[in-house]
């Protein structure tokens, strides 16, 4: 009988998850990084550190701006929220135990994000973006004045041998926010989300109660950053508002995941990775001028791959394909 | 029989703009009502009003006996109410099957079903409509006639007692407007009162029990499909008040010349 045939629904780019195969090659790389620390190379196991604590914040990023279609320009504040937590966890108790830095976190992001959640999440659209631009400036210079949180300049955080450890954690907090990422995209909440960006009156009318699906995802969206941001805080070894309310940390997630492939599972460790590649070379070969070709990089990728290099493999048509389907994203 | 919908002088404001006033009349379990009037008469206002979309500037909507105008926008579904969009809204980067999957997740009965059981459901319905044949596409993909079609199967994936459907033939041809009708008669068969705004007569004319006729805002006739096209204050409606009284003096002459007629032989 038909009803019974299994649907199609990981087999299309913009599909709940996306390339089926994509997300294979995604995780086998994921296995690959566990083994770069046996490497004993600095440099190396710190550019990976950082593209999985990228990878991270972007998935944190694509739950929330990717899955429910609510761009948050301020998913910081989550970063900067866990960072605090782990470095007041060592100041005030003594407390270096990674993962229970990371519980703490996790904890404070899901109450700031109900808190601040359910007012700002039931605006609709660009004003839910503006909410979070200001939430995350707000919040960056509140703790900059509180003293039991270092104040204007910050904490030290004593680190734990071995440093690998900080490694392995943040692979850890990828790799729970890349499965989360697709099991959670995979089942009815996940679909309830997608209907929500794709159009929440219609999906209100099926019965989608949107603003307590849009914060339960920007609460799950900010375990994520949060968790990254306990790890950093460790790995860095010092934390002050400026580091841990960067605007890279902002940016970066964002650019990636659109780079990677909006609303898929692989698209933000994809993204991550191309990203870091790509300023990471520009970096070396231009040190004084790299922003400046960094930048050119964000401006064409947003203009020429609106929906990320993976959706380059499910088009069809060639060139001509190509230009219609990048048509369709003009004004 | 007892009414399962009642509008209870229903006004509705948009800043100056009246589009609704007190407008009052009850929908009977199962039966099968017309709502029509000329374009801005206010039925898509009335649709967005007993939906939930709207709350009534003054009035009140009961369902089976029930103010509805407190019941949020998620929750009219589980009170058994689900609706069709003029303008479609497709869930446009899920396939079909999928748009119609999230309505079965959803709605009135979703808690009680898993993803798996949702898309089972979802491919029935896909089939109930004459969607199987593009459950896969993309719903961006689709025809007019087609998004129309999964309008209607994700209203009834919400499994309701009243269905609302608001212009879900315009754009047809004979053929399809024949198979809308058959399908929309298989759904009221099975319980399912049904409320239809459509600007095509002759589909009202055949499957309404009873139409109501609304006019800038106003409800100007209620009745049976036939008596509310006779009169005369819907022909003025439609097509204005010259015409209206030409038609009056048109009959009225008629019949004096039968008076006349009768009186002769004498």
């Amino acid at each position: 009988m038909a009803a019974t045939a299994p649907p199609s629904r990981v087999t299309r780019a913009g599909g709940i998850t996306g390339n089926r195969t994509v997300f294979a090659i995604a995780c086998g790389l994921m296995v690959l990084f566990l083994l770069v620390p046996l490497a004993h190379n600095g440099y190396l196991e710190n550019l990976v550190r950082g593209v999985l604590m990228f990878a991270t914040l972007a998935y944190g990023w694509n739950m929330i701006g990717g899955y429910t279609g609510y761009v948050s320009f301020g998913n910081v504040v989550f970063f900067g929220l866990g960072s605090f937590t782990s470095a007041a966890l060592w100041q005030h108790f003594q407390q270096q135990n990674v993962l229970v830095a990371i519980v703490a976190s996790c904890l404070v992001a899901v109450v700031f994000a109900l808190v601040f959640g359910i007012p700002i999440l039931r605006l609709k659209g660009h004003y839910f973006g503006i909410a979070t631009l200001g939430l995350s400036i707000a919040i960056q210079e509140v703790i900059a004045n509180i003293d039991w949180l270092g104040g204007g300049s910050g904490f030290t955080v004593r680190q734990i041998e071995p440093f690998q450890i900080y490694y392995y954690a943040m692979w850890g907090v990828c790799a729970a926010s890349m499965a989360a990422t697709f099991f959670v995209a995979r089942s009815k909440f996940g679909y309830a989300l997608v209907a929500i960006r794709e159009n929440e009156e219609a999906a209100a009318i099926l019965g989608i109660d949107a603003t307590r699906m849009k914060v339960l995802a920007w609460a799950i969206s900010g375990m994520m950053a949060a968790s990254a941001g306990a790890v950093f805080a460790g790995a860095n070894g010092f934390v002050d508002p400026p580091t841990a309310f960067a605007i890279d940390n902002n940016v970066f997630p964002i650019v990636m995941t659109i780079l990677g492939g909006v609303g898929t599972a692989a698209g933000p460790l994809v993204g991550a990775l191309v990203l870091t590649a790509i300023n990471e070379t520009l970096w070396t070969h231009f040190p004084q001028i790299h922003t400046l070709f960094f930048g050119a990089v964000i401006v064409l990728v947003v203009v020429f791959l609106p929906r990320g290099v993976l959706w380059l493999l499910s088009l069809r048509g060639g060139i001509a394909g190509y230009l219609a389907s990048v048509k369709a994203y003009r004004v | 029989m007892s009414a399962i919908l009642e509008v209870r002088g229903v006004g509705m404001r948009f800043g100056g703009l009246h589009a609704l006033s007190d407008v009052t009349f009850s929908i009977e379990k199962g039966s099968v009502v017309g709502l029509i009037g000329p374009n801005g008469s206010g039925k898509t206002t009335m649709m967005n009003i007993i939906s939930g979309v709207y709350k009534p500037s003054s009035g009140e909507v009961l369902f089976g006996g029930k103010r509805i105008a407190d019941v949020p926008m998620h929750d009219v579904c589980k009170l058994g109410i689900a609706r069709t969009f003029q303008i479609v809204k497709p869930f446009a980067n899920l396939t079909v099957r999928e748009n119609v999957a999230v309505g079965s997740m959803y709605g009135r009965t979703g808690s009680k079903r898993n993803s798996a059981q949702s898309f089972a459901r979802a491919q029935e319905l896909c089939e109930i409509v004459g969607l199987a044949r593009v459950a896969d596409k993309n719903a961006s993909d689709l025809t007019i006639p087609d998004r129309k079609r999964l309008e209607v199967a994700k209203a009834l994936a919400l499994d309701p007692d009243v269905l609302l459907l608001d212009e879900v033939m315009a754009g047809l041809n004979a053929t399809e407007v024949d198979e809308a009708l058959q399908l929309l008669r298989d759904v009221n068969a099975r319980g399912v009162t049904l409320i239809i705004v459509e600007h095509l007569m002759k589909a009202i004319m055949s499957i309404s029990q009873s139409i109501v006729v609304l006019a800038e805002g106003k409800k100007i006739a209620e009745g049976k499909p036939h008596d509310v096209v006779a009169s005369s204050a819907v022909v003025e409606a439609y097509l204005g008040s010259r015409f209206a009284r030409r038609q009056e003096e048109l009959a009225q002459t008629k019949r004096e010349a039968e008076e006349a007629a009768r009186v002769e032989p004498q």
